[in-house]
């Protein structure tokens, strides 16, 4: 290229820059989106925009002031750059187009071949597949248009909301619309790669560009500008309360999440439409693509597998150790045996000799084995981790649900005196199966030694235990039966009492007793009789301990509320309470927050009629919702109202869930780690084996067969790796279960890791897996297909 | 009636640092059905060129090639890829053989290819290993193959599908006298008994003496020999 030409293409291509800056600029100034500016900017520093909790890098964008609004700016402000901005854009490129079209000045005297027919490929070659672009542009449009559409026809009007009627829910409408919106683009990408039987990436660069990047744009612009929100917001507010369910207040992640998905089911569908097209027909027959992938990979050996497996389960160092140690004693044992074979018959000798070299590795073989072991890692690391959250998950949901109810119901008021008969109707609600009266209110507790904050809860001891687990946490010594009868709280003695003399009532004046510890004096027994008098109190073992009390010890309970007016305002009230007993839950919020009295104490000590609601135990956890729905309905509603254990705890499963995504998404990076592998190791075997590919084409295989063949390989890697990290995963899983890990019980609270598979996840981090290292050999699979016969034949 | 195979006014260039070599300037030959044709040319003449862009290995940079009346380079590349396994044998100077691969499947790869049926396609490639002479060497790999039993290997291979154009480029290059005029008898035999037509590039003159039709390729051209 002439240096004019050149300068005139840097030329081109610095004014459609310029351009494209003066639109951004232009369109951010306008308004269009400071969020959309931050997300810019998170995305160029990484990964940032994966993970929630750095999100906040986003905000980086915006302090650096380059997009920032000046102050007091109209939002109109701006505008009038988009106009040039564009012009820019445009004459930049026609510049770029000029120059590259300008016709090169012939350095040679004409050949001889003037005149001959232009090889015929060379002759229809043409600068641009306007049918491809045609194809991914209308592809792409009409996946995100459809997208939207269908998601607004299925979904129930108002989704989200508690009455909901009619339509599908929003996951089933997503999934519906989705599943749509994929197939419609993977057709597009594959219906344009067949048609110029070519990948046109041009092509599909520029309509991803032009066709697909303006809707997510404009759905993004659309939370920053007023008056496209007003105009398209109502419209469309089903999209966006979809979006907004996946991250908090950030909708624009969720279109452009969406985005992301269809430009890759684009992408695939043009490596299949070209992979299938490449061959004359429709052709996805794999007979001799298989048969010749395998052989060359070679990755279902028992000694690899064994090998990768072993690695897996137990670590590096221990398998290296047992290799090292079998091959040094077979080199030993080989060369001794070849020797004296070579003493009978020396061709013997020269025969094994070639059987040892026919045995020996090539580093493809090697990075075949690291790969299987890269993705299997990935795999096994996936599913312990899962596994073992959700075991978290499922222990605080269990224990939640055993020291909470799964659902209340509450009176819009302060009390419901009428308990008795709400609890008969809520008797009859089908999936009822248990359920007890309650007070709740806050407190803080004194003993000698310390003092707390605590939540008090009046129960009904009789029908406490239908609901919550309550009874069976009591420590020994204690018990709830203290709540109802004061008498029943055990003295705290050093032994244990003496049984009473029939023939003495009252105080024993035995020598047998030791008078340091155990005679009462007449004072203790003065307190003894009104501590008896004293209503009993249960707290949990963290709380007892950092009281400092043991069962039978005295507690004040002091409410701020309550008490008569002094001379400064309302008096705090106290009562004094004994330990009737202790519980231990295992959850370290109620063992230390909780304190339980009899429901007739709570009534008369914060002078709440009846009880403040009924706690609920339903027969199907999963079903609490609509259980407590029915229950709804049964009392006809306000004044009362109803709430299950997932709401209450919303935010507790909520940051749960979001923890596990995380955790997913950073253990996705280590089998995408895995897959960067895969290619190394695919392109490895490309270029191994060149001459075959170009063998193979002379033969007649077609260059969608050759991608087959090559895809196949990866596809072998990844369903090894995947299956070997699956066995591996699920052993330590069960190792972890049967076995064991102890936790610090000073940290946890749970005495061992839990676990708990989940067949779905499970199988989907497989899936993933396997689609990765798919996903991974599509670019060197291409590579290969591209090998001119020639170049491999004249390799040699 | 149109020619078996027209090759006309084929050009050629390669292209090393900066300099262009011209090495097919306007080729034009006809070769009709059935013929046993012998190429002679100095070393870097071109026949290898010549014998890549007839058997649709390598793209002219002009020219056009007829192969029974239709135009080869006009087809499609699956088109391409299909002619090249059903019509067009090859056997190179060097066996090029799949290494993975024992010499029963290598001699029955152009079958599978055409997705023939894999058992009677491994029965048909044993009666050809046989026909070369080497049964016995059924389930070698090609690393435990002489360059001579290779070479027949990748004789029987071409034959697989029985190709209407058997294209051998110095198949005898690297093989000693006697071997090599065991595979050019071979060659001669296949013409006879199956009407196979065969291009054979060799530079033993004897060799091509001994076949019906001689050329030679000098200054890129391709002139009879005779
Ligand atoms: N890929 C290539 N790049 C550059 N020059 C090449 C290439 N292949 C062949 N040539 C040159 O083209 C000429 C013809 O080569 P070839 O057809 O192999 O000759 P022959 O087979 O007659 O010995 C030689 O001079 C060779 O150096
Ligand atoms: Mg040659």
């Amino acid at each position: 290229m002439s240096a004019p030409q050149a300068r005139l293409q840097w030329t081109g291509a610095l004014i459609a820059s310029v351009g494209a800056a003066a639109i951004i600029i232009g369109g951010i100034r306008a308004g269009l989106g400071e969020a959309l500016a931050a997300d810019l900017a998170s995305l160029l520093v990484g990964w940032a925009q994966l993970l929630p909790p750095l999100v906040g890098a986003g905000a980086v964008g915006t302090t650096l002031g380059l997009f920032a609004k000046p102050l007091g700016a109209t939002p109109g402000e701006g505008l009038w750059l988009l106009g040039p901005g564009v012009v820019a854009w445009t004459v930049g490129w026609a510049l770029l187009a000029k120059a590259l079209q300008g016709d090169q000045k012939p350095v040679r005297p004409p050949s001889a071949a003037v005149g001959a027919p232009l090889y015929s490929k060379l002759a229809k070659a043409k600068d641009f597949y306007w049918d491809a672009l045609a194809a991914y542009g209308f592809g792409v449009l009409l996946a995100e248009v459809g997208f939207v559409l269908v998601y607004v026809a299925l979904v129930a009007p108002g989704a989200g909301k508690p009455n909901a009627a009619g339509g599908l829910s929003p996951v089933w409408a997503f999934s519906v619309a989705f599943s749509a919106a994929v197939v419609v683009a993977f057709i597009g990408g594959f219906l344009g790669a067949a048609s110029s039987k070519r990948l046109a990436t041009p092509e599909a660069t520029a309509a991803l560009l032009y066709f697909g990047l303006p809707i997510p744009v404009l759905l993004s612009a659309m939370h920053s500008v007023p008056a496209l929100m007003t105009s398209l917001g109502y419209r469309l507010k089903e999209v966006v309360y979809l979006s907004s369910l996946l991250g908090e207040n950030r909708p624009e992640l969720g279109y452009w999440l969406v985005f992301a998905a269809l430009a890759l089911a684009l992408f695939l569908g043009i490596n299949f439409g070209f992979v299938a097209n490449s061959s004359g027909k429709f052709d996805l027959r794999t007979s001799y693509e298989a048969f010749v992938s395998a052989r060359h990979v070679s990755v279902f050996r028992p000694r690899l597998l064994l090998g990768v497996f072993s690695v897996l389960i137990l670590g590096i160092v221990p398998p290296l150790i047992a290799f090292a140690i079998v091959s040094a004693a077979e080199a030993a044992a080989d060369r001794t045996r070849i020797r004296k074979l070579g003493l009978k018959d020396p061709l013997l000798a020269a025969e094994a000799l070639n059987e040892l070299k026919l045995k020996q590795q090539t580093p493809t073989a090697m990075m075949t084995a690291l790969s299987v072991g890269g993705v299997g890692v990935g795999v096994m690391a996936l599913i312990i981790v899962l596994s073992v959250m959700s075991g978290f998950e499922a222990d605080l949901q269990k224990k939640i649900l055993g020291t909470n109810a799964h659902g209340v119901v509450m009176k819009y008021s302060l009390d419901m005196p009428e308990y008795a008969d709400v609890m008969e109707k809520i008797g009859q609600v089908r999936g009822v199966a248990g359920q007890t009266p309650f007070i709740l209110n806050e407190v803080m507790v004194s003993s000698e030694g310390n003092i707390s904050g605590s939540m008090i809860k009046g129960i009904d001891p009789a029908t406490v235990g239908s609901v919550t687990d309550l009874p069976s946490y009591m420590l020994p010594g204690g018990s709830l039966d203290g709540l109802e009868d004061p008498t029943k709280i055990h003295v705290k003695r050093l032994s244990p009492p003496p049984a009473p003399k029939e023939d003495v009532p009252g105080v024993v004046p035995d020598i047998e007793r030791d008078p340091m510890i155990d005679t009462a004096t007449p004072e203790e027994d003065e307190d003894a009789k009104a501590a008896a008098a004293m209503p009993g109190i249960v707290l949990g073992r963290e709380l007892a301990s950092s009281l400092k009390v043991v069962v039978g010890d005295r507690l004040n309970v002091v409410s701020p509320l309550g008490g008569e007016l002094g001379p400064q305002g309302p008096m705090p009230k106290s009562r004094p309470f004994r330990v009737a007993g202790i519980f231990y839950s295992g959850m370290y919020e109620y063992d230390s927050k909780f304190v339980y009295i009899h429901l007739k104490e709570a009534q008369r000590f914060f002078g709440v009629k009846g009880a403040s609601g009924v706690e609920i135990k339903v027969a199907d956890v999963d079903d609490a919702r609509a259980i407590m729905r029915r229950i709804y309905d049964s009392l006809d509603g306000w004044p009362y109202r109803t709430k299950d254990w997932g709401e209450m705890n919303r935010n507790l499963f909520a940051a749960l869930r979001l923890e596990k995504l995380v955790m997913g998404i950073i253990l996705s990076i280590i089998i995408i780690v895995a897959a960067g592998l895969i290619v190394a190791t695919v392109i490895m075997l490309v270029l191994e084996k060149r001459k075959e590919i170009a063998v193979l084409k002379a033969l007649g295989v077609p260059d969608g067969g050759i991608v087959k063949i090559f895809l196949g390989e990866g596809l072998q890697i990844g369903i090894a790796g995947g299956v070997l990290g699956l066995v591996a995963g699920l052993a330590w899983c069960f190792f972890i279960e049967k076995v064991g890990i102890k936790l610090d019980p000073q940290v946890y609270y749970i005495p061992s890791l839990p676990v708990r598979i989940e067949p779905v996840q499970t199988v989907l981090a497989v899936v993933i897996a396997v689609l990765i290292t798919f996903l991974a050999s599509i670019y060197p699979a291409l590579k290969a297909a591209q090998v001119e016969p020639v170049d491999g034949l004249k390799s040699e | 009636m149109a020619a078996f195979l027209e090759v006309e006014n084929v050009h050629k260039a390669y292209f090393l640092n900066g300099k262009r070599i011209d090495v097919l300037r306007g080729v034009s030959v006809t070769i009709e059905k059935g013929e046993l044709v012998s190429l002679i040319g100095a070393s870097g003449s071109g026949k290898s060129t010549f014998l890549h862009v007839v058997g649709t290995l390598d793209a002219p940079a002009a020219g056009s090639l007829r192969f029974q009346g239709t135009s080869v380079f006009d087809l499609s590349d699956a088109e391409v890829a299909a002619f090249r396994n059903r019509t067009i044998g090859f056997v190179f100077q060097s066996h090029y053989l799949l290494p993975e691969f024992t010499a029963l499947e290598n001699v029955a790869m152009p079958a599978l290819i055409s997705r023939l049926d894999k058992k009677s396609s491994l029965n048909r490639a044993r009666e050809l290993l046989e026909r070369v002479g080497l049964s016995h060497r059924a389930e070698h790999r090609p690393g435990e193959l002489s360059g001579g039993e290779s070479q027949r290997v990748a004789l029987a291979r071409a034959l697989m599908l029985k190709p209407d154009l058997l294209l051998a480029d110095e198949p005898t290059g690297n093989l000693d006298p006697a071997t090599g005029e065991g595979i050019h008898a071979l060659l001669r035999e296949v013409n006879k008994d199956l009407g196979i037509t065969a291009v054979v590039v060799t530079h033993n003159v004897e060799l091509a003496r001994s076949l019906p039709r001689q050329l030679r390729l000098t200054d890129g051209q391709v002139v009879s020999a005779a």
